[in-house]
């Protein structure tokens, strides 16, 4: 008998393991989403989830979470223009912050804008910060979650990268009066912009060669004098920020040669001395396996020691499925009343191999409890599902996205 | 000896709602040939509670194997209509059910959600009750639900004296009493009586034309949440049914260190170990919120799992032991003498 040609994926069944569906909402057929999701509680009670699109012509997405059954689309916005995409997206009570970035340097408008949410049917900006230059792409990603200050990375006017790729730095602006965005401090790899005096740093082999840039900019009550830097091909670092104006580098932890970078977030798990670490897939077919996450023992901050990998998809199922397959985006912790808190159970996207649920109990043995992989959305380019990031409310609801076509999931946790 | 990582208030790992809660749970159904093993699962099989069952047959050539509900075909997976899975598990039950989460995991069979394994009427169930325990990456994936024994009320009593028909009935978790419709009163009353003497902590149901309610079946994890209180000890006299099989329940309200709990328990199975057949209940261990799940076959132990809190609301360590010439008051002491380092 040929198992594979009556594979649930095949039929076009989820294939799911102590996850459960509640519902799928396609957002009015705009259904390609970035990694920027926050939940807002509305002044009327209501749960808004805001998701930032991957690519335009839509930037941002309300959806009415209240039942997780029945899901609403309440506010759909349009990017200016068709080369931006907002991607990225934070919220603080009744401010959201929206990341803009460009296809190309050079190309504008790009930065990030600030929204008064209160009523979630009529976003109202409120401020907008211009990050557009001749070597800049905008902002990629922002971290805003304590109503002071959005993390970012970001390309600036007057960044001028050595390598174009490594445009986008780690950026620091105070919100304070949310009227009027103050840059308050920067950092970048040192020797990658022009005029350092340290030489730059060796690039990866070429078709590896992703940049030198920043990625997420995570910043946490526990440690606000601490910046936890996704940092592609640096890796991963921790960065002093207990003077904003100075950043200084605490530690740096690269897995890259022999893997090949793209490191992407940075989940320090405090009351345990550990962090948690994402690679993200960012070839087709398989082609930078093993794309993975990363336990390491962080007790140390100047000297984090990797311990264990979160055991991954078998590749065998999932490398001929088309798209990316491997990590991407974990739940954060994101330090909201609104989101789930958890130090022994890691949430991840893994594109085409869907999302994956690792209890960390023992950081030394990894155990995978749970994974929900749908089929492949109608229409989808790749021809498979390509979960991109994943956020947990407070009530252990889960909300996952697909890159593409697929929208909105939102499942129960059963473990 | 914990990792550095382990916080002080989680030694036994994340605590779960429920016994087993995030792990596919395996029913092992029992019972002496022609008992009706296959004829109650064939009717399981068909109510909802047990939609989306994987099955595994664990022998050839016992009635019904040949049913076009319950086909094998040697070692291969096989999809049927309703969505179960059924496989011949006549080799390795260990390969049989790694290879069933690797096939569910990369799509080529449906997301079955429990296990049901039809054991042989003449196994002793014991080694199925160990697996788990033995196999690390099965522990993970899969957790035992229960033993359900089918005893056939026709044959009971002239089968009661076969050793094998004794102990797949002393370590039930369940007992289903088959065939009783067909059965005089008289007879039923009978093998009630033996039942009674030799699984006291077991409950029971009667089938009817074969089918027993799913959820009895089909536990999630009951029998370890609130283990029956022991509904009569054997008494001397007793043991001439029993083939010196006993059944006895401990209990203790004052929490424990769980190291000396520990340590009580591997002197058990040190001093014991052949004559101890389980051990299975909840432990009260000192400064955790919820009970600490034990359960232990023979020698094995499971991992101790600890759950958010106690099903009943009531903190109180109860354990009951299976076991074969082992001396309740024996057990007592030792295990008493043990934890007085706690007192």
């Amino acid at each position: 008998m040929d198992v594979g040609a009556r594979g649930q994926a095949m039929r076009g069944d989820a294939m799911a393991w102590n996850f459960k569906l509640l519902a799928q909402h396609e957002l009015n057929g705009f259904g390609g989403m970035g990694e920027g999701m926050a939940i807002q509680i509305a002044r009327d009670g209501r749960r808004i989830l805001w998701l930032a699109h991957e690519s335009a012509p839509k930037n941002f997405t309300a959806v009415d979470v209240s039942d997780p059954r029945a899901p609403k689309v309440v506010c759909q916005t349009e990017l200016p223009q068709p080369y931006m995409r907002s991607n990225s997206l934070e919220l603080t009570g009744d401010v959201m912050a929206v990341a803009y970035q460009t296809q190309k340097p050079g190309q504008s408008p790009c930065g990030f804008e600030l929204f008064d949410i209160s009523e979630p049917e009529n976003p109202r900006s409120i401020a907008y910060v211009d990050a557009s230059g001749p070597w800049s792409r905008g902002v990629h990603q922002l971290w805003f979650c304590d109503g002071e200050y959005v993390h970012m990375a970001a390309g600036a006017p007057d960044f001028q990268p050595r390598n174009q790729l490594d445009d986008q730095c780690y950026r620091i602006f105070d919100v304070r009066n949310p009227t009027k965005p103050v840059e308050v401090g920067r950092w970048w790899l040192p020797g990658t912009r022009e005029g350092d005096t340290e030489p730059p740093p060796k690039r990866h082999p070429e078709g590896s060669d992703f940049g030198f840039r920043a990625h997420n900019t995570n910043v946490y009550p526990q440690r606000p004098d601490r910046c936890y830097l996704g940092y592609l091909d640096a890796g991963m670092i921790i960065l002093d920020i207990s003077d904003k104006a100075n950043p200084k580098m605490v530690s740096r932890w690269d897995n890259s040669p022999p893997y090949v970078g793209f490191t992407h977030t940075v989940l320090p798990l405090f009351d345990r001395g550990l962090l948690v670490v994402s690679d993200e897939s960012v070839v087709d077919d398989a082609a930078d396996w093993p794309k993975l996450l990363w336990i390491l023992d962080g007790r140390e901050e100047t000297n984090p020691v990797p311990i264990a990998t979160c055991p991954p998809p078998p590749i065998d199922a999932f490398k001929g499925r088309g798209g990316r397959f491997g990590a991407h985006n974990i739940h954060e912790n994101v330090p909201s009343p609104n989101a789930w808190f958890s130090d022994q159970v890691i949430v991840g996207t893994f594109f085409n191999a869907g999302l994956r649920a690792y209890d960390i109990s023992n950081p030394y043995q990894p155990v995978e409890i749970g994974y929900f992989v749908p089929p492949a959305p109608p229409l989808s380019p790749t021809g498979s599902i390509q979960l991109n990031d994943v956020f947990i409310d407070e009530r252990g609801i889960v909300y996952t996205v697909d890159r593409h076509v697929g929208g909105l999931y939102i499942l129960e946790m059963e473990f | 000896m914990l990792h550095p990582f382990a916080p002080r208030e989680m030694p036994f790992g994340r605590p779960v709602a429920r016994p087993g809660l995030g792990r596919i749970p395996v029913t092992v159904v029992t019972g002496f040939l022609g008992a009706g093993k296959t004829t109650l699962i064939r009717e399981l099989i068909k109510t909802p509670e047990a939609a989306n069952s994987a099955l595994i047959v664990n022998e050839f050539g016992e009635i019904g194997i040949d049913d076009a509900l319950l086909r094998t075909c040697t070692e291969n997976t096989v999809l049927l209509g309703n969505g179960c899975v059924c496989c011949a598990a006549s080799t390795d039950l260990h390969r049989t059910l790694r290879q069933l989460f690797a096939d569910r995991e990369r799509g080529r069979v449906p997301d079955f959600e429990r296990v049901i394994i039809e054991t042989s009427g003449l196994s002793d169930p014991t080694p199925i009750l160990q697996l788990l325990a033995t196999d690390r990456a099965l522990g993970t994936r899969f957790a035992l639900d229960g033993l359900v024994t089918v005893v056939d009320a026709v044959h009971a009593l002239s089968n009661s004296d076969l050793p094998e028909w004794r102990k797949q009935v002393a370590l039930a978790d369940r007992i289903v009493l088959s065939k009783a419709d067909v059965a005089s009163a008289d007879v039923v009353a009978a093998v009630e009586r033996i039942l009674d003497r030799l699984a006291p902590q077991a409950q029971r149901v009667v089938a009817v034309s074969g089918r027993a309610d799913p959820s009895f079946i089909l536990a999630a994890g009951r029998d370890l949440v609130c283990p029956e209180v022991v509904r009569r000890h054997i008494q001397e006299h007793d043991h001439h049914h029993t083939d010196g099989y006993v059944t006895f329940s401990i209990r203790r309200e004052k929490p424990i260190h769980w190291p000396v709990m520990q340590q009580s328990l591997d002197v058990l199975s040190a001093l014991c170990g052949a004559e101890l057949l389980r051990l299975k209940g909840l432990v009260n261990v000192r400064g955790r919120p919820g009970p600490v799940v034990v359960h232990r076959v023979q020698h094995i132990a499971h991992a101790p799992e600890e759950l958010t809190a106690w099903p009943d609301g009531v903190a109180e360590t109860r354990l009951v032991i299976i076991g074969r010439a082992l001396d309740e008051l024996r057990v007592k002491a030792l295990l008493e003498a043990v934890w007085a380092f706690d007192d």
